[in-house]
């Protein structure tokens, strides 16, 4: 791109180009129109570039990078902050922007969880869904069946996806990269066909209604401020449990198998048993996320445990910047949010989400908070 | 009812295995999972059910079927292969030295933009092709099967061939080859490294594109969101087969579509799909490298 | 960790109270919004472009005649992409814009968890599609549904099948989606012992190729063929089953009942017997609308009309009542009976229509037409 904003009749041809493209599915005029506005757009743009907007640019980004090394330095002050603000949201926020944020806090967990898997230990998962799916369904079926307490469900939950977790790490232990890719990908989807078909137990379908919300000693946690809480606490728990087991002994491990199994394998680590554990682990929190969705919505289906889900956290946690815990906090929010943002511009929002997913990418390969001493991870293929 | 569910397989698969084509060549170039894959062939389907539009618009008879059945398989082709060079340009190309994952989540992007870009232009509907061809087949076996089904397999086989010759007799096919087992050495040697990667988008794309009109036709309705579920089981037919191996990709396809009909009637057609992912995961589990990969790595090299 | 914690904390304290910016344009005391939602974009989208265009041509027609209750009559769609977190999203950001009333949404699975939030709000909705027996069953108040349920419809399917076409041999097929399946239940509950049910199989909503399924039901030798799904897959199962050579009729439900629905089956579409409501070209208020559609919007679909006829209930009660307090108009909503496109629709205490009036229909010479009440020769 840069280079093709040297010249600006570039733009014009990928003006056209783009008009060539599309005019067979939206017609000549829009084709032109669109043709103009690429072309246009970039000598803008190129315009931008030399003249005096360069130097306005260069303000922007110097105020910018300034702005961010003043939150690196007063990281203390600006925690406390977001904190504070996060705590306090639900007395100035309307009941809109807590469901947003209860959401966004949901997958964060999730993210998290998987950011274990694929970021620290570099296993490509791509049906962690299905342990989100097995613990919304495991709380589901506690509460409805045995009118079980959310605080028995949600250590159920998470046990059951920790166990389907062992269950696909046994087999998989040997499949590294893609191959393991795909067969966590049939994972996920044959849970979904089974929550789907399996009538007598999941309802199929229809789903599984009336899931009761959590109860503190008898205060039903049944306004949206209220869950936001405990989905906060839960999420910082998690955030923080995170933090302390990649800082130990077992977060190095992974770290090791994921830089070179063979080179971990030599200096003596248990590779089968730490990938097990990541798994186990990963398909935990999974569930943890589960059973707290299943209460907020209290009602699942198995419409909301699809491939795509997988693919959209898998995003975050790359989008955010892979391995970096703060980076997997804001791809969660980025992915959650923007969507919502752009409900103003209705039909068009997936199609600008779509785009802004590719342009953040080339921009930012590493992800949004790229941590530079895990930039080398998940490297291309070392040739023998 | 097994001759049956046997030419039901063999349609199916082949259909597959043109689109797991595409995956599994840019796979054994880039190493890319090009999740984007299945829009190209739904982009391939549109231009395909458009130019036939056209051809009707412009009172093309219906003697000429063929003639205009063969040019809406150009038009497609070209619109996809179009499509296939600018994504990897624009998406792609600047993640080449980037994380692995990185091109992953651009190809996720592209899917979204795509898919929501011929909703918005085409509408959500299910457009419907314009000609339809005569249901009646011949008896084969106690079996049926349709002159379309024929044509079909007929053009799947032929597309095979000629992708095998192509790559195996011309010199293009030898640089792609070069440069899928070492992309820093083939640069190296004087290959044109960026040509090439575009060569290989624009053969996948070109494929992808002939399915999607063959399925247009086959099944007479096309719509946006057809690519997604397309391209999951293509993805997955490619590395049944073993990833990056192209004659894995056409076995893959074909004994993916003989598992679903067969699945579907001899087991649960509720569980078809679960059917297939389980055979897959059996496979993998004691092929780690999928059918025809090879083990020694060039098939495989994460 | 701290420091690049507190980056990450920068981003989310800006993108977060942008969240606001909708919800707070103040509100506009001229006007009156009326909600729509359902899947807008993905794979669904088609039905929820048919939700809102019906609802827009209702609100144009309410606004051409000068609005209700003296204001201009708003339509603020949204998009839940059938995902039931997505519904519960939208329906709190339109109870918090302030909606009069929301028609949707699609899928049960949407209107079920949304519902909840409406019925805290007190703000009436009206589904136009949604069939699950259980979103009614919820006992809110301020819950309705236009289209019929599930039950209502196999009803009227078995008793023709059973009584009529006197099949003796069924084979049952279902998408298994909550509608399709249910559907597909219903009738062969209500069919009973009065035909053999032959083949009970299911498609998978959006595949393609059912020649497998079909090749098995055809072993099972049936003269009638029910699929409980919407128009994209019964044009192929039929056609394929065409193909295939079997020539029992297919019988389907409301979701089929689709010009689309012919287009894709082609000449193989002729003889299928579909359940709806009497045809909607027949009563003259209907007719108007029906032309209207076609003229702007193309060919109707089944949720089109369905979704006009909610939006004309909720905006003719809220004129009857004086007021857009959610819990009166819900009120009016359930003791009135209305007009609609498709006939008389009363509520009964659930929010059901008291009256399901699902007759069939037959596909003849490229046209869908009602089968009057007494039996064809």
């Amino acid at each position: 791109m840069r280079r093709g904003g040297k010249i600006p009749s570039t733009w014009f041809l990928w003006g056209g180009w783009v008009a060539l493209l599309t005019l067979p599915f939206v017609g000549a005029a829009s084709a032109v129109q669109i043709a103009l506005a690429v072309g246009l757009g970039g000598i803008a743009l190129h315009a931008a570039r030399r003249v005096p907007l360069d130097s306005l640019a260069s303000g922007i980004r110097q105020t910018a990078s300034s702005g961010w090394s003043i939150a690196g330095r007063h990281a203390a002050l600006l925690l406390g902050a977001g904190l504070l603000a996060m705590l306090t949201l639900p007395l100035h926020a309307n009941n809109y922007v807590i469901d947003v944020a209860t959401t966004t806090l949901i997958y964060v967990i999730l993210a998290l969880g998987l950011n274990l898997v694929v970021g620290q230990t570099g296993l490509l998962h791509l049906g962690y869904v299905a342990f989100y799916g097995i613990g919304a369904y495991t709380y589901a079926l506690l509460s409805t069946g045995v009118h079980a307490s959310f605080w028995i469900g949600l250590p159920a939950a998470m046990l059951a996806a920790a166990l389907f977790g062992l269950v696909l790490g046994f087999p998989v232990l040997r499949l590294r990269g893609d191959y393991l890719a795909i067969v966590t990908l049939g994972f996920g989807e044959v849970t979904r066909l089974v929550l789907r078909n399996w009538d007598e137990v999941t309802n199929g379908p229809n789903g599984i209604l009336g899931i009761a919300r959590p109860s503190l000693g008898g205060w039903v946690l049944d306004t949206p401020a209220s869950f936001y809480y405990l989905v906060l606490v839960l999420a910082l728990l998690a955030l923080f449990a995170m933090r302390r087991i990649f800082q130990s002994r077992i977060g190095r491990a992974w770290v090791a198998i994921r830089e070179d199994e063979l080179a971990a394998r030599t200096v003596g680590i248990d590779v089968a048993r730490y990938k097990l554990l990541a798994f186990a682990l990963g398909a935990a929190v999974a569930g943890l996320g589960g059973s707290v969705f299943a209460a907020k919505m209290t009602f699942v289906s198995p419409e909301s445990f699809t491939f795509f889900e997988s693919v959209i956290i898998l995003c975050m946690v790359v989008l955010g910047g892979m391995g970096s815990l703060p980076g997997v906090v804001l791809g969660a929010a980025v992915i959650t949010i923007l969507p919502e943002l752009l409900r103003g511009v209705s039909d068009y929002r997936m199609l600008i989400f779509g785009a802004a997913m590719v342009l953040l990418m080339v921009f930012r390969p590493q992800g949004l908070i790229g941590s530079r001493s895990l930039a080398y991870e998940f490297r291309r293929p070392r040739r023998r | 009812m097994l001759v049956q569910q046997i030419i039901n397989g063999l349609t199916l698969g082949s259909v597959y295995a043109l689109i797991a084509l595409g995956y599994t060549m840019v796979y054994g170039i880039i190493k890319l999972i090009n999740f984007a894959h299945g829009e190209i062939y739904m982009i391939g389907a549109y231009a395909g059910i458009v130019s036939m539009g056209l051809l009707t618009l412009l009172g093309v008879p219906p003697s000429l079927l063929p003639v205009s059945i063969l040019v809406s398989f150009l038009a497609a082709g070209v619109v996809s292969a179009a499509y296939g060079v600018t994504v990897e340009r624009l998406a792609y190309r600047p993640l080449r030295q980037a994380p692995r994952l990185s091109p992953l989540i651009s190809a996720v992007g592209v899917s979204i933009f795509l898919q929501n870009f011929v909703m918005l232009s085409q509408g959500a509907g299910d457009l419907v092709f314009p000609i339809t061809f005569p249901l009646e087949g011949i008896s084969f076996l106690g079996a049926r099967i349709t002159t379309l089904q024929i044509f079909i397999l007929a053009a799947s086989v032929l597309l095979m061939a000629a992708l095998t010759m192509f790559i195996n007799r011309t010199r293009m096919g030898t640089a792609m080859r070069a440069t899928s087992q070492d992309r820093v050495m083939a640069g190296l040697v004087g290959i044109n490294v960026d040509r090439v990667i575009a060569v290989t988008f624009a053969i996948g794309s070109l494929l992808a594109a002939v399915a999607g009109v063959l399925v247009g036709v086959y099944y007479g309705l096309v719509n946006f969101s057809i690519g997604y579920v397309a391209g999951l089981k293509a993805f997955t037919a490619a590395v049944l087969g073993g990833i990056g191996s192209v004659p894995g990709a056409m076995l893959g396809g074909v004994l993916l579509g003989l598992l679903e009909a067969l699945g579907a009637a001899y087991i649960s057609s509720e569980y078809k799909d679960a059917f297939a992912f389980l055979v897959l995961i059996a496979v993998l589990i004691f092929r780690p490298q999928g059918l025809m990969g090879s083990a020694d790595g060039s098939g495989e090299k994460v | 960790m701290n420091r690049s914690l507190s980056r990450a904390i920068v981003p989310i304290a800006l993108l977060l109270p942008a969240l606001w910016l909708p919800g707070c344009g103040g509100k506009d005391e001229a006007v009156i919004t009326v909600g729509v939602a359902g899947p807008m974009t993905g794979d669904q989208s088609k039905m929820g472009q048919d939700f809102r265009n019906g609802v827009e041509l209702a609100v144009e027609e309410w606004n051409g005649r000068g609005g209700v209750l003296g204001k201009k009559i708003r339509i603020d769609v949204n998009d839940d992409q059938h995902d039931p977190k997505q519904a519960v999203a939208v329906a709190n950001k339109m109870v918090n814009k302030g909606v009069v009333g929301v028609i949707g949404h699609f899928n049960s699975s949407c209107s079920i968890p949304a519902s909840d939030i409406y019925a805290k709000a007190g703000v009436p909705m009206i589904t136009p599609a949604s069939t699950n027996p259980k979103l009614t069953e919820k006992g809110h108040p301020t819950v309705f549904r236009v289209c019929g349920r599930d039950d209502q419809q196999g009803k009227v399917a078995a008793d023709f099948v059973a009584n009529v076409l006197k099949s003796k041999r069924v084979a049952v097929l279902h998408d298994k989606t909550e509608y399709g399946q249910g559907l597909a239940d219903e009738f062969r509950k209500s069919l009973g012992t009065r035909a053999e049910v032959t083949a009970y199989e299911a498609v998978i909503q959006g595949d393609k190729d059912f020649k497998a399924v079909l090749t098995k039901v055809k072993r099972a030798d049936p003269d009638l063929l029910y699929f409980g799904g919407v128009y994209p897959e019964a044009g192929l199962l039929v056609r394929q089953a065409r193909e295939l050579g079997i020539t029992a009729p297919l019988f389907s439900g409301d979701g089929t009942i689709d010009t689309k629905f012919i287009e894709i089956a082609g000449p193989a579409a002729e003889g299928t017997y579909l359940t709806f409501s009497p045809d909607p070209e027949k009563v003259p208020t209907a007719k108007l609308f029906l032309d209207a559609y076609r003229r702007k919007y193309g060919p109707h679909g089944p949720y089109s009309i369905y979704a006009y006829d909610a939006a004309n209930i909720l905006l003719a009660a809220i004129r009857d009542a004086g007021t857009t307090d959610g819990r009166a108009v819900s009120k009016k909503i359930r003791d009135s009976s209305f007009r609609g496109a498709l006939g008389e629709i009363a509520f009964d205490p659930k929010g059901d229509v008291r009256t399901a009036p699902y007759v069939v229909w037959i596909t003849r010479g490229g046209k869908f037409e009602e089968i009057a009440s007494k039996p064809a020769p």
